[in-house]
């Protein structure tokens, strides 16, 4: 009996460790991939059909994904790898390469909301 | 008819390489590097002839302000009564400089110069003429105040017709209204309305059209759009005015 109940106390104390180790794990994932959120304000979107010509310019910082543009509210956001991360003045310069103006940068660890009611 | 006569409906026929607007030209130049094309088919329909041209425009973005590009139009022509040709008509290469850009949320003025020049690379050595057998020179300005909500846009050229033939002043004004909420990627129904003008001031004569059109944009990098020009006022002599000018096309970014 007692070597059952030992049996049943291992097997829920390697579930508990195996669960735990999981948990430690996905954390290391998370940090290893840790991405950083690119805001930037953007003045003169004002066609969709132009805005690919920014998109295109985003994309060519190396990283950069998800690249989403609000031309109601004048925004591009992306996220890029953390290791990778540019200088605001870089991402400002392919605002400008693009045709437009470029505002504030914001760089953020968490995902910027965007507006979808519209869309 | 005359090669005289068909060659000044050459000389009349403006080509973009971009739009927004189907016949008005953009001070809006994509940041592409010129990886777009524009092409498009434009049909004329007059007394004694009709034309159908078929231009392939290529822009190139040498840096954000600063456009050059070419212009390489294909023309069929057909005159009453007489034999029809077709083939490469006048090549153009023209460059743009963006002299202001004010830009503001979801709205930008931005006016630009253009230079264009036309060379007779069409046959006109037989009848009928696929091109206006002289050099052209062009000097103009585009200007666009464009916000989510309207776009105006205006643009205004001399052209220098070489060989003593008469220049003609070009003035053309365009509003356009998007239909559906101004979105990325965009799904896009637009409106326009333009006039479009030539003036010819050694003879006196004006030309102006009344040119609605529509414009469907669906994705990133395709545009369809379709105008017709029809005649407000044409001072030119009889049997060589024009009924309607139609026009079909399409705009693509490549990469």
């Amino acid at each position: 009996m007692n070597l059952f109940i030992n049996f049943f106390a291992t097997l829920i104390l390697i579930l508990f460790i195996g669960i735990g180790t999981n948990l430690n794990a996905t954390a290391v994932l998370e940090d290893t991939t840790t991405y950083v959120y690119v805001k930037i304000e953007v003045k003169g979107l004002s066609c969709p059909f132009c805005a690919y010509g920014l998109e295109k310019k985003l994309k060519e910082i190396e990283g950069t994904t998800d690249v989403e543009i609000d031309i109601k509210e004048g925004l591009a956001m992306f996220r890029i790898a953390k290791d990778k991360q540019p200088e605001k003045e870089q991402l400002r310069k392919a605002v400008k390469d693009a045709g437009f103006t470029p505002e504030a940068v914001t760089i953020s660890t968490t995902p910027f909301k965007i507006d979808k009611d519209d869309k | 008819m005359s090669i005289t006569l068909l060659s000044f409906i050459f000389e009349m026929q403006e080509v973009k390489a971009q739009g927004p607007p189907i016949f008005t030209d953009t001070p809006i130049m994509l940041g592409l590097e010129g990886r777009g094309i524009r092409t498009f088919g434009r049909y004329i329909n007059k007394e004694n002839v009709s034309i159908y041209l078929q231009p392939i425009a290529i822009p190139y973005n040498l840096t954000a302000k600063w456009q050059v590009g070419t212009i390489v139009p294909f023309a069929a022509v057909s005159p009453q009564g007489g034999d029809s040709r077709f083939g490469l008509a006048d090549i153009k290469v023209f460059t743009k400089y963006q002299l202001v850009q004010k830009d503001g949320k979801g709205k930008t003025f931005r006016s630009l110069i253009k230079i264009a020049e036309a060379f007779p690379t069409g046959n006109t050595k037989k009848s009928p003429p696929i091109g206006a057998d002289v050099y052209q020179t062009s000097i103009g300005l585009v200007n666009g105040y464009v916000t989510t909500l309207y776009g105006i846009y205006t643009e205004v050229a001399y052209n220098i017709v070489f060989d003593g033939r008469p220049d003609n002043l070009i003035y053309n004004i365009g509003l356009g209204v998007p239909l559906l909420p101004q979105n990325y990627p965009p799904k896009q129904i637009n409106v326009f309305l333009e006039f479009t003008g030539n003036y010819l001031p050694d003879n006196k004569s004006n030309h102006l059209f009344i040119a609605p059109g529509i414009q469907w944009i669906n994705g990133k990098r395709f545009l369809l759009e379709t105008g017709i020009q029809l005649p407000l006022v044409e001072e030119v002599s009889e049997g060589v005015k024009t009924n309607f000018i139609y026009t079909l096309g399409t705009r693509i970014l490549l990469f």
